[in-house]
């Protein structure tokens, strides 16, 4: 769908929609401390939690941006942390490919970050959102997938 | 001389298999036998022993015969080339198929030649081509009673190009032949996309992938899809709609990727059965390659090593996480 603004007014009223898979000990603890210790965050980013990073399937990443996602973020404990021992190792190598493939297809690589957050860390989560929106601010939409005309009137019916 | 070569091939493997069905020790054999179109050799599947004197040994074997593993169950022989073995070792190495259930006879392969390549080569069609056959390291066409020559890397299957193993990695009984690398120094050539802008390269897979139809031809002939039931038929939630469009296509084709990521064996099947032509090997070369880079891992050459998503280090990169 297109919205039809005046030049110039478009970077206003346009924010980023990011999607954030925050696995549930460490960063998800850490997005709840950024907001019990009164951090302020922009309020972009659409929270999803995960038993742990190693959950999150590269599937996940490509159907967010695929439905309209601007950026993806997917954070996770650090290495040596994580509550199964080894999810995030695991999930480490997942990304490492899926990061160089969305690369060679195209994808910029700022629209699908990855970080490390723990349960203490309140502040580095809310540097981190900030910077992932700043940086798909600066993309501007996500516009990859925008459906066909065809799927368009699918859609509609 | 190259003719005479290849009967006493054919020779010796009917007999091994004649044998090996007589000794019992095979319910199926896997091989070629000569396709209905002139220089084209298509699969056979031979059962309780039928069928032996149509099996065919020459050099337009393209099919990776391991895929048929997915679905014959018992004993079975097969006749592999040395990057088919690259699959056998891999599936083995995932645990899909058993050694003891196999009979693998080794066909060492100086490379398969691609007729339609050499059809572009001297300009003229596929079916104008009334002989092709070795002389030395060169290859000669007879086009309208006219012999001409064209080289090795203008009549070879591109993922010919660069062989590394002609000899099969694994097998029971290796036929006769040479099996030096077709082509010295082996050389792939440089994926000029590589180094391009994002722009660029996210318009050039656009435009492969918008022409995609999903026959998910690809998927079916890949030795290393065994998934039972496919991520594209999962409907409860529909995570890719059966609907052929861009962004639905991009979705199959990474995830595709990334489930054959370490038993992926660059073998080309899926390219060379897509019937839109799209560069699948483009992907393929290049995850490839990031295994190697990144993980120092080469899939189907070892039945020791852990696949690159089944183990970890602790110092494995990761410069792209903040």
């Amino acid at each position: 769908m297109e919205i039809k603004t005046e030049p110039g007014k478009r970077e206003k009223e346009w924010e980023p929609r990011i999607m954030a898979f925050l696995c549930r000990w460490c960063s998800y603890a850490g997005a709840d401390l950024t907001g019990s210790s009164r951090t302020s965050y922009p309020p972009n980013v659409r929270i999803l939690r995960v038993p742990c990073s190693g959950r999150v399937n590269p599937l996940f990443i490509l159907k967010a941006l695929r439905s309209g996602a601007d950026g993806v973020l997917v954070s996770g404990c650090h290495p040596g942390d994580c509550h199964y021992t080894a999810g995030n190792y695991n999930a480490r190598r997942k990304f490492a490919v899926l990061a160089r493939l969305l690369e060679y297809v195209g994808i910029d690589p700022r629209r699908v970050q990855f970080s490390w957050v723990s349960a203490s860390e309140g502040e580095k989560f809310a540097k981190v959102v900030s910077g992932v929106v700043a940086e798909v601010k600066a993309l501007g939409p996500n516009e990859l997938f925008r459906l066909t005309n065809y799927e368009q009137t699918v859609k509609e019916q | 001389m190259a003719e005479a070569r290849a009967e006493v091939r054919k020779e010796d493997l009917v007999n091994l298999v004649q044998d090996l069905f007589s000794e019992g020790r095979v319910d199926y054999f896997l091989g070629y036998q000569p396709g209905t179109v002139k220089f084209k050799t298509t699969p056979l599947i031979i059962k309780k022993g039928e069928d032996i004197q149509k099996l065919a040994v020459d050099d337009y074997g393209h099919y990776n015969l391991t895929f048929y593993l997915k679905e014959i169950k018992g004993r079975v022989g097969i006749l592999v080339k040395g990057c088919d073995s690259r699959s056998l070792l891999s599936l083995l190495r995932e645990g899909q198929i058993k050694r003891e259930d196999l009979y693998i006879v080794g066909l060492p392969c100086p490379g398969q030649i691609d007729p339609k390549k050499i059809a572009a080569a001297l300009s003229c069609e596929p079916e104008d081509l009334e002989q092709i056959f070795r002389r030395g390291r060169e290859m000669i066409a007879k086009v309208g009673g006219q012999e001409k020559t064209v080289s090795l890397t203008q009549a070879l299957l591109e993922k010919c190009l660069a062989c590394r193993y002609p000899k099969p990695l694994v097998f029971d009984t290796l036929l006769s032949g040479e099996y030096t690398a077709p082509i010295s120094p082996m050389k792939r050539p440089e994926d000029d996309l590589r180094p391009k802008p994002a722009a660029e390269k996210w318009a050039f897979w656009s435009a492969q992938f918008e022409r995609c139809i999903r026959c998910y031809a690809c998927r079916n002939i890949c030795p290393a899809c065994f998934c039972p039931r496919c991520l594209v038929e999962e409907n409860m939630p529909q995570w890719i709609s059966p609907l052929p469009s861009k962004g639905d296509n991009f979705l199959f084709h990474l995830m595709r990727l990334m489930h054959v990521t370490g038993t992926c064996v660059s073998c080309g099947e899926c390219e060379r059965v897509c019937p839109m032509e799209i560069p699948l090997m483009k992907l393929n070369e290049k995850m490839n390659d990031d295994l190697k880079e990144l993980f120092a891992f080469m899939a189907g050459v070892d039945l020791e090593k852990a696949l690159p998503f089944r183990t970890y280090h602790q110092e494995d990169p990761d410069d792209f996480i903040k």
